[in-house]
């Protein structure tokens, strides 16, 4: 073979290949989740948003780890409330308190937002993690369709560079987060919660007798002072939704009272000076088992209840 | 810019590829060499811009002396010309140690002297290591009268020609400025292009998917807090000493190809060095352009192997501790020096003695002296404190033996198998890959003599180019450090 035609016959190989490559970035972006960031919940949560969300008719958002996607449905909230029109859950798999705080810098994509919700428990605050490249005026202009054609089309470029990552995520997505009955679920509803099917033999067992230990880290606090803050800065409320242990492990150990009591008496110290910052205390509610999916994930019968006692404590102070 | 990015590959490389074949075409030979020298400077500038007129300055300087060098008559003069050349390599010496070694310096004195001198925290400028060597070596040359007349766009494109610009290797100005004058290498060649295409994608494969692979497995455990397994402390060391041949050879082969695009054959810089079994063979191998510089204008003018037995130990020795500072400024790198300068008089002692080893015990010998070698020079490059080659050495050779879970049962043992890998088994796999193709696989010159225009290579080259699909982690190489 000379080496014209060999070069040619090699450059229409990897012509071919790039737009294979191409063609399966554009099959991925529409199924599945682009990973532009570091966690799979929050880049499906990216694509639900941009997909489902009219973010006009957004008023409330609600931010948090699995604690936020799990234990409050966004879509009672909105239907029980008379105050709420509109609820994204923008919550993220194990975000930690600082990048529950990081999340709400997505507000912006909401330009008619009235009000945030922090739900979370004691077990999401012993450490400092904060989201690493984290761009929240790039993706909240994603989420929102405001990127120009060059910035969205970076956007997608950097997410689709590694194929074999694409390709992995595609085999784990159907058998990791498909199913209701597993903790790593990314099913939303239409407020882009995500409803825990979980009951019976779909319990972990050591999830649900084991209590998790009491640490909190101080910086947690100051960023519960710093969301705070900001809300009542551009005058939106803030409600920080903190939500039930299990009843049996509650009343049998103590560290697990003290930490619930210790998050309460710190929430409402920081609170205090905020008139538009609101601790709601969920332990009151005094849930049985039944609505639990282990020690702290409510399942989606307790979801609701939260959820309406929630509505129930924003109407009551925005009256 | 990286040869393992985007933007270097679809834009500046093709780019620069057209431009400069089409200006040549239209016979604009002059103007093309000048594109390449602004399209090198460019391609310079994106990693650092602020050390850009230091190199030009560096350029401009060894052009001119080696211009006087090379005309000099005694008689107008009132330097000698030994002189004029002891000025010059001085002056590219002190511009070296002034930006590689003053913090060192200013460290250890403090240290030594217990005082507080504060350090400068001078950033080393990009490739300072190797276009001063070139230079120096251009000087010297001009001094024995070995250079010829070139014009200072020739010496511009010798110094700047992108590929070997920021890692080498060291070329040789005799080996290159011809290259860029010959008429032949002014019109596009298929056939060189088609092998370029093939060793820069064998240098893009074992970058992104060899070399890094490794980094991550070798940073695991130099960066460890905890004590290392046996297991683990060599999996670390050798995941290190695959990292660094991966990781240089492939931005040579890179190099290497990239210039046979433009007709430009650079000297090879690696030949197999992990099938060396003696650490003499392991230098004919490794880094091979730095050990012909060290031999010809250090080894050699200090005396060589000709002022008796004893000189030549000495020579020797010295040689490789200059080759381990000159890879950076730290203990670590000078410990590694006097480890190999060590070794390689032991090694002429022993041929001396008219001594014989068994081929793969050398074998044996050499490749664990490297890979234990590597780990304090793996260790310069991570800060240049001793305390991880000492956490990885007591891995290594103290380390608790874990055995995996499911020999439990059979053999005796305690612990977490692979607990700094998360039970990655597979690294097994990539180790015993590495070896097999370091030590029974073809090198890429050898591919380079075997390749041929058929679908063999056509499909091996598509392969080594799907590199191009993983390339988010940007990974410098690590000879840019140096």
């Amino acid at each position: 073979m000379n080496a014209k035609k060999y070069l040619k016959i090699l450059f229409s190989i990897f012509t071919l290949v790039v737009f294979i490559a191409i063609g399966y970035v554009v099959y991925f972006t529409k199924h599945y989740p682009l990973p532009i960031t570091s966690r799979i919940s929050f880049d499906a949560k990216l694509k639900f948003v941009r997909e489902y969300i009219d973010v006009d008719k957004i008023d409330t958002i609600i931010v948090g780890s699995s604690i936020g996607l799990n234990n409050i449905q966004g879509t009672y909230l909105e239907s029980v409330s008379t105050k709420i029109n509109g609820v994204v859950n923008l919550s993220v798999y194990e975000a930690t308190t600082l990048e529950a705080e990081q999340l709400l810098e997505l507000r912006t994509a909401f330009p008619n937002l009235k009000r945030m919700i922090y739900s979370a428990q004691y077990s999401d605050m012993p450490h400092p993690y904060t989201y690493e490249d984290y761009h929240p005026k790039i993706l909240a202009k994603y989420m929102a369709h405001e990127l120009n054609f060059f910035s969205w089309l970076k956007v997608v470029f950097d997410a689709s560079k590694n194929i074999p990552f694409l390709i992995n995520r595609q085999r784990e997505w159907k058998e990791k987060h498909t199913y209701n009955n597993l903790f790593t679920y990314l099913g939303f509803d239409i407020s882009g919660s995500v409803p825990l099917h979980i009951y019976g033999k779909d319990i972990i067992q050591h999830r649900w007798k084991n209590p998790q230990p009491n640490i909190e880290h101080p910086k947690s606090f100051e960023a519960l002072d710093r969301m705070a803050k900001i809300a009542q800065k551009e005058g939106l409320y803030f409600y920080f939704a903190h939500q039930p242990y299990r009843k049996p492990l509650y009343e049998k150990y103590v560290r697990v009272s003290e930490a619930i009591k210790y998050v309460d008496q710190r929430s409402d110290k920081i609170f205090a000076p905020y008139s538009k910052a609101k601790l709601i205390r969920l332990q009151q509610l005094n849930m049985s088992d039944e609505y639990f999916a282990d020690r702290t994930h409510l399942n989606d019968k307790g979801s609701i209840i939260t959820a309406k006692a929630i509505a129930k404590f924003i109407d009551n102070n925005e009256k | 810019m990286l040869f393992n990015s985007y933007e270097f590959i679809f834009l500046f490389l093709p780019i620069t590829f057209f431009i400069y074949f089409y200006l040549n075409q239209k016979h604009l030979t002059e103007l093309a060499k000048g594109f390449l020298v602004l399209a090198s400077l460019y391609f310079y500038s994106f990693f650092s811009i602020i050390n850009l007129p230091l190199m030009l300055i560096s350029m401009v300087f060894n052009y001119t002396l080696g211009k006087e060098l090379s005309k000099y008559i005694q008689k107008k003069r009132k330097y000698s010309k030994k002189m004029l050349l002891v000025f010059g390599v001085i002056t590219n010496l002190m511009l070296l140690g002034y930006f590689k070694y003053t913090d060192f310096l200013i460290f250890n004195f403090n240290r030594l002297l217990d005082t507080n001198m504060p350090l400068l925290h001078i950033a080393l400028p990009l490739a300072i290591s190797f276009y001063t060597f070139q230079q120096i070596a251009y000087l010297v040359d001009s001094y024995r009268g070995e250079t010829k007349e070139y014009d200072f766009l020739n010496y511009a494109v010798f110094v700047t020609f992108f590929p070997q610009l920021i890692a080498g290797p060291i070329v040789h100005h005799s080996e290159m400025m011809p290259q860029f004058a010959k008429m032949k290498n002014k019109v596009k060649n298929y056939y060189n292009i088609a092998l370029g295409l093939f060793i820069f994608g064998m240098g893009l494969f074992k970058k992104v998917v060899i070399a890094d692979t490794f980094a991550v497995w070798s940073n695991m455990g130099f960066d460890a807090k905890d004590a290392l397994s046996m297991t683990e402390g060599w999996i670390s060391s050798l995941s290190g000493t695959f990292q660094i041949y991966f990781d240089f050879s492939g931005y040579t082969d890179m190099a290497i190809g990239i210039a046979l695009l433009f007709n430009i054959k650079i000297p090879i810089n690696f030949f197999s060095p992990y099938k060396a079994i003696s650490i003499q063979d392991f230098w004919r191998r490794w880094h091979i352009t730095l050990s012909r510089f060290l031999k010809d204008y250090l080894y050699i003018p200090l005396g060589g192997n000709r002022k008796g037995e004893i000189r030549t130990y000495l020579n020797l020795f010295t040689t490789f501790l200059l080759g381990g500072i000159w890879h950076g400024a730290g203990w670590p790198f000078v410990l590694w020096g006097i480890l190999h300068g060590g070794a390689l008089v032991i090694h002429r002692f022993w041929q001396k003695l008219g001594f014989r080893m068994n081929k793969f015990l050398a074998w044996f010998i050499t490749f664990n002296f490297i890979n234990i070698t590597w780990v304090f020079f793996n260790a310069g490059l991570n800060g240049g404190n001793f305390s991880a080659a000492k956490k990885v050495l007591k891995g290594m050779f103290t380390g608790e033996i874990v055995i995996p879970d499911s020999l439990k049962e059979l053999m005796l043992g305690t612990g977490k198998w692979l607990n700094l890998y998360q039970g990655e088994s597979y690294i097994f796999i990539w180790i015993i890959m590495a070896f097999f193709l370091v030590l029974f696989f073809p090198n890429s010159m050898e591919w380079r003599k075997k390749f041929k225009l058929n679908f063999f290579y056509m499909i091996c080259t598509v392969l080594f180019f799907l590199a191009i699909f993983i390339l988010y982690r940007k990974s410098e190489f690590i000879y840019f450090n140096f």
